[in-house]
């Protein structure tokens, strides 16, 4: 036993070492320890990918982490019995680059930063087993899992201006904000041969789009549901009202939101999704949302198996 | 010995007191006469018209092949990445950036490092295209380049202390500078790069001595420019008069069309020359028009940024074809006339012929062997003439199918990428490092950005030959002939130089730095520089003996892209060196 105390005392210093990251000097090109299931129950916190400056689902007030997905994280970070660590996301152009960036290659700025589970990422079976022109899976190196919302598009508009919007025809008369370089910049584009194309007005995200609203430059505003209600939530925004019209000629008209983890780390994926899933079927996601002032829609997925009770119970509906 | 720490300091200071004495203050004169001063090189493009085109001949087709290493540099650190840069070299010093945005001063004759400086990048910086850096301007005591978070910094040459650092634009919207300024009149010329974030491109000029902002020239129609005088910002005309002639809504507000390349100075007509990128967003059904003034050249007023007249290589672009590469100005004789022209190879295949006096179309013709999106060019307008379903789809026509494929040839990457090409006044021939891949473009079935549905398109580069992408040419601006092509198994990357001793330089991803002969494309020297060259060599004389220098490290766009072509790239070592070459004085022939 003597002779085996200082090596059990060197194997559980190494543990503790292991749970940190490795820092190699240069912090340009530090490598993070690969933070699994127990390096990251050992390290004692979970650190979650959300995008920055993204309201409602994530961002900052006052330097505290905020939104849905802040939120979502916590609950999960404290389920696990682990500290909950912010991970924040500059979007890059695509969801394949936010996954390489910082899921499992990280960005070649700062290969250190990755997140141990990206939250907001679409849950769609077809884009995780897309293939490239060789046959290889695009998306291998991650596991795309746990769906926790459906989001889907939404208009909102200002009754002083317009009476309603039956169709979006009326934006061929009546200048629409956007964000630019996002669906809804392309759809009100490009639909209907162009014909609404002239009144797109472009901001650099929806909040901005509210503004413009109030100081008359346009009559609506299109973005995901989530970001127009969490806008029509504010005092500021009160006179205005959320549209019930469709949206003829988009391919994806609603669309599951879930989480990411890379490939290797499947056994922490299984945990997450376990409480994910917990909270779905509970209705508590639904709470977290309507505590917001946000709509929630139950994933697809779970469309597919739970039965009109439980879909009720899950979004609350009594 | 082991206790001589002091006596190396000592020496070494001595050492950059010696390199000191005699450096003097850089002048417009010795800027604009670049071209013609063999023992330095004090501008990006070896003189302002950027024909890279060194009339020294000590170094020619009958020794070059004893042309021999003098030194190399490492850049340190495990940063490495592409080294794109063009050194330059006044009163014994060489000035080269690196990646990362570094810039170190080392001793020409030794390879000594004189000093370094590391810009100080912010967290969180997503730079688009790697994150290279293609030289450095320098004028009266003062070294400047640009950095990816899009600052320009402006370093004393002597010591390699900050003088003034000007923020051009703001990184967080999705600006950089990786390209080189260019000094004209006692001012730094900058343009920016940036992605697909709704930016504007535009062209900038500051005071070399205060880094004031003097003028900005947005390169967008419908944006305001302006001059800056005694404080006060005045107004000074939109660009192309007014908003929304050639672009649809309020797309101008956010055309891109990013001067991410650096212009040309032709003091003859004295305008600047900038290329522009492609237009935002990439799917150019949105926004039917030409969209100026993206992929285009301009020719612009150093004095106020006016712009003098512009030529749109493609209009409303849908390929990626990025109007940025350098247009080189030179004259040639035709029927007893000196004609004013400058040249430039497009991303998109064709080689223009211009007026320079007044962006007159004179003649285009193909350098790559093959395009599928134009037939040609209109002969008066050297507009294109667009072939009938070579467009990429109009992805909000989808159905939720992956729809139909379009070869597109060349890649968006281009028949000639960034690396520039040279102009010899000795053969009249350009000497241009292309490039031969196509591309096959679709609409994504499934895309998402940000959280969100989006609507996206899918691409893949490839090789059209089974043994080689790269060629390096000869091309005759008057006839449109290509006098000789040499074949480069990796894409070329890197820029060119030619000289009066008939030569032809360039460097390859496999590693080499290569001397071709001007007039036939015989390779007569090549030397392994331990990674791929994607810089620009230069050449210039030295205590009475022709110097050549290349930056040696791999890198660049080419990596950053899957499909066939990162099989042939795939196990090229990255690297971070200037190699110096000398032909010592016994080796050159009695004159």
């Amino acid at each position: 036993m003597k002779i085996l105390a200082p090596i059990l005392a060197l194997l559980l210093f190494t543990q503790a070492i292991l749970a940190q990251e490795i820092d190699d000097g240069d912090k340009l090109l530090n490598r993070p320890a690969e933070r699994n299931y127990d390096v990251i129950l050992e390290s004692g916190y979970l650190k979650v990918g959300v995008y920055q400056n993204f309201p409602p689902y994530s961002y900052q007030v006052d330097g505290e982490p905020k939104g849905i997905d802040v939120e979502l994280g916590r609950r999960i970070a404290r389920e696990m019995g682990v500290e909950f660590k912010v991970h924040w996301i500059v979007p890059d152009e695509n969801l394949g680059d936010d996954l390489r960036n910082n899921v499992w290659k990280g960005h070649y700025l700062a290969k250190r930063r990755l997140a141990d589970v990206m939250l907001r990422v679409p849950y769609d079976k077809t884009y995780a087993y897309m293939q490239d022109s060789t046959g290889e899976y695009i998306n291998e190196q991650v596991v795309l899992f746990g769906p926790y919302q459906q989001e889907t598009w939404q208009i909102a508009f200002d009754p002083a201006r317009l009476d309603s919007v039956e169709t979006v025809a009326v934006f061929q008369y009546h200048p629409i904000g956007v964000e630019i370089d996002t669906l809804p910049d392309f759809y009100l584009t490009s639909a209907f041969a162009g014909r609404m194309r002239e009144k797109v007005r472009y901001y650099g995200n929806v909040a901005e789009a509210f503004g413009a609203m109030r100081s008359g430059e346009v009559s609506a505003v299109m973005g995901m549901r989530a970001e127009i209600d969490h806008e029509l939530s504010k005092p500021e925004n009160a006179q205005f009202k959320a549209a019930s019209n469709g949206f003829p000629g988009i391919g994806k008209q609603v669309w599951d939101v879930g989480m990411a983890i890379k490939h290797t780390h499947r056994q922490l994926g299984y945990a997450l999704e376990a409480i994910v899933d917990r909270l779905v079927r509970s209705g508590e996601m639904n709470e977290l949302m309507s505590g917001q002032q946000l709509r929630y829609s139950v994933p697809g997925y779970y469309r597919d198996f739970l039965d009109e009770a439980s879909l009720a119970r899950a979004e609350g509906r009594h | 010995m082991r206790t001589n720490k002091f006596g190396i300091r000592i020496a070494a200071s001595a050492l950059a007191m010696a390199v000191s004495y005699g450096a003097h203050a850089v002048t417009d004169d010795e800027i604009i006469n670049d071209h013609k001063s063999p023992e330095d090189v004090v501008s990006y493009g070896m003189g302002t018209q950027g024909q890279r085109y060194s009339p020294v001949a000590d170094l020619n087709t009958s020794n070059v092949q004893y042309l021999q290493p003098a030194w190399a540099f490492s850049f340190g650190s495990e940063k490495m990445r592409g080294q794109e840069s063009q050194p330059l070299v006044k009163d014994g010093v060489m000035y080269v950036t690196a990646s990362y945005s570094r810039m170190y001063a080392i001793d020409a004759r030794t390879g000594e490092e004189l000093w370094q400086y590391d810009a100080r990048l912010p967290d969180g910086i997503m730079p688009c295209c790697d994150v290279v850096n293609r030289g450095a301007a320098i004028y009266g005591d003062k070294v400047i380049f640009g950095t990816l978070d899009a600052k320009l910094v402006a370093l004393n040459k002597e010591t390699g202390k900050p003088v003034w650092i000007k923020k051009v634009a703001d990184y967080q919207a999705g600006y950089a500078i990786t390209a080189a300024p260019m000094i004209v009149k006692g001012k730094v010329i900058t343009g920016v790069s940036g992605g697909e974030f709704g930016i504007v491109g535009k062209v900038e000029a500051y005071d070399a001595n205060t880094g004031d902002l003097v003028w900005t020239r947005p390169t967008v129609e419908g944006h305001m420019g302006y001059v800056y005088k005694d404080g006060k910002k005045i107004e000074n005309g939109i660009s192309g008069g007014k908003a929304g002639v050639t672009w649809p809504g309020e797309m101008w507000k956010n055309g891109g069309a990013a001067t991410w390349l650096g212009g040309t100075y032709d003091p003859d007509t004295d305008s600047l020359f900038f290329g522009t990128g492609n237009p935002a967003p990439w799917n150019s059904h949105l926004r039917p028009g030409d969209n100026l003034f993206s992929s285009s050249r301009l020719a612009i007023d150093p004095d106020d940024g006016s712009i003098k007249w512009h030529f749109q290589t493609t209009p409303n672009d849908g390929w990626d074809y990025d109007g940025v590469n350098e247009l080189i100005s030179f004259d040639y004789e035709e029927n007893g006339k000196i004609v004013k022209a400058a040249a430039t190879a497009d991303r998109n295949g064709f080689f223009y012929v211009l007026n320079r006096e007044n962006g007159d179309f004179i003649r285009g013709f193909p350098f790559v062997d093959k395009i599928t999106w134009a037939e040609g060019l209109d002969p008066d307008t050297g507009r294109p003439i667009y072939t009938e379903g070579g467009r990429p789809g109009n992805p909000a026509d989808m159905d939720g199918s992956k729809g139909e494929t379009v070869l597109a040839q060349p890649a968006f990457l281009g028949g000639k990428n960034w690396m520039p090409m040279a102009y010899s006044q000795q053969t009249e021939l350009f000497y241009v490092p292309s490039n031969e891949w196509a591309m096959d473009i679709w609409n994504e079935p499934v895309s998402y950005k940000k959280g969100a549905a989006f609507l996206g398109a899918g691409f893949t580069i490839k090789p059209v030959n089974d043994d080689y992408i790269g060629v390096l040419r000869a091309m005759d601006p008057k006839t449109g002939e290509e006098v000789w092509r040499y074949e480069n198994t990796a894409p070329l990357w890197g820029g060119v130089m030619t000289t009066a001793g008939g030569l032809v330089f360039t460097g390859t991803p496999e590693g080499h730095l290569k001397a071709f002969d001007a007039k036939t494309g015989e390779e007569l020297y090549r030397f392994n520089t331990g990674s791929g060259v994607v810089g620009t060599p230069i050449t210039w004389t030295m205590d009475g003996e022709q110097y050549v220098s290349v930056a040696s490290g791999w890198g660049g766009a080419v990596p950053l892209w899957g499909g066939e072509v990162a099989k042939v790239v795939k196990n090229f070592n990255q690297g971070g060196m200037v190699w110096t070459f000398k032909l010592p004085k016994d080796r050159i022939a009695s004159k």
